[in-house]
């Protein structure tokens, strides 16, 4: 029985936040499942959050574009719920340079925006969830920049979401620099800029690099946390 | 498409079933956070290898088993001891329009306040307080007229005996 692991899990699912794995016991599993099901019961709380289920969606849109799907094609006359991030899922490589063209705020000088509108997760094989900042000192619109000895990148809070992304320029490898004010990472290598969510702003170069990998990124235990392989410091 | 039809697409399948998966396995979990891990596991496993020319109803049964999977392996990641599962009875056939939701959060429902009504009154108000009127310790406290120390004990003795309720019950 293990009070103590008991009595933090069940304090967690009170707060709503991640509960602390432990090794647990019959006695402990049955209050576990106990309050898991009191939890569950509370009014309002079982439905996901909009937020979620549009990002899934786009990941999911980011992990199967390589499959010939129907939704390749948008198609007209289909209620759609947010017709611009629709645009960007449903457009396969042939279609991004007329969609990203049309969804980018920025333009990109010149050259062809080859694949810039499609996302790509870093998904290590033996990753492991590394803490790069206090919850509380990523507050909403700030941007960190980390260094994991594994990966390097940036982690910013814009409109409650944490979104990270890898800090390498996707051309030749130069280290990107945060422009705080511009919300922008810019290569020093050859004028290129990314958005702080990955996107391609702004380059010179005669074939457009793709989007900056994004790095999966959640919060847990009151710190912002990348799933990121281990570094050489262990 | 919804029902007994087939879906055109993936994205068709992910709208049409994402509210019953998340709902699913946050009556297994309890939490925001893991539920909507878990709920992206199963996406993201189930989806890649899906036939879309399967009917709704396989194409749900196949979300569920992967559902099943996804869970045990979660328990047995953090705990080591399988705390909830998928039973032969939870299914995503439920409409999530539905007023009483998914079969697992109805079932949910169902139990917790079946075992609230069996409490000593006690028992029954601080649990009543803290699980489902999201009451802090010192609000529990308060409308208890108990010291927090108290409130602290008699949730901890409320819980296990809940607990033995519903292992009885089970």
């Amino acid at each position: 029985m293990s009070a103590r692991g008991t009595r933090r899990f069940i304090a967690d699912l009170l707060h709503g936040r991640r509960p602390r794995p432990f090794s647990a016991d019959d006695a402990d599993a049955a209050q576990l499942r106990a309050a898991i099901t009191l939890r569950s019961a509370r009014p309002g709380s079982a439905a996901p959050r909009t937020e979620f289920v549009t990002d899934l969606h786009q990941r999911l849109a980011a992990e199967l574009t390589g499959e010939p799907t129907a939704a390749a094609q948008a198609r007209p006359g289909r209620p759609v719920h947010n017709s611009r991030r629709r645009l960007v899922q449903a457009t396969s490589i042939a279609a991004a340079a007329a969609a990203v063209g049309a969804v980018v705020d920025h333009a990109v000088t010149k050259g062809v925006p080859a694949e810039s509108g499609r996302d790509q997760t870093l998904n290590p094989t033996t990753g492991q969830w590394r803490t790069v900042s206090a919850s509380a000192d990523l507050t909403e619109g700030a941007v960190q920049a980390f260094d994991l000895g594994s990966v390097i990148g940036f982690v910013a809070r814009t409109g409650g979401q944490l979104r990270a992304v890898s800090g390498v320029c996707t051309h030749l490898g130069c280290r990107l620099a945060l422009d705080a004010a511009a919300s922008r990472l810019d290569c020093p290598c050859h004028r290129t800029s990314f958005a702080l969510n990955g996107q391609l702003l702004t380059h010179q170069l005669p074939v457009a690099p793709p989007a900056l990998p994004h790095l999966q990124v959640r919060e847990a235990h009151g710190a912002v946390q990348i799933y990121a392989p281990p570094g050489p410091a262990g | 498409m919804v029902g007994d039809g087939f879906y055109p697409d993936w994205e068709a399948v992910y709208r049409d079933n994402v509210d019953r998966v998340y709902r699913l396995m946050f009556a297994k979990v309890g939490n925001r956070p893991d539920a909507e891990d878990l709920t992206a596991e199963v996406f993201l496993t189930a989806l890649r290898p899906l036939r879309v020319s399967a009917s709704a109803a396989e194409v749900r049964a196949y979300l569920l088993t992967t559902a099943r999977t996804v869970l045990a392996g979660y328990w047995r990641r953090t705990l080591g001891h399988e705390v909830t599962r998928l039973r032969d009875d939870d299914s995503l056939e439920a409409a999530p329009a539905d007023a009483a939701a998914t079969a697992a959060s109805a079932d949910a429902l169902g139990r917790a306040s079946v075992v609230l009504a069996e409490l000593p009154e006690h028992y029954r108000r601080i649990l009543q307080l803290r699980f489902l009127d999201s009451c802090s310790l010192r609000e529990a406290a308060a409308a208890m007229g108990v010291s927090v120390a108290y409130a602290k004990v008699l949730q901890h003795r409320a819980l296990r005996r809940a607990a033995q309720l519903l292992e009885a019950g089970r």
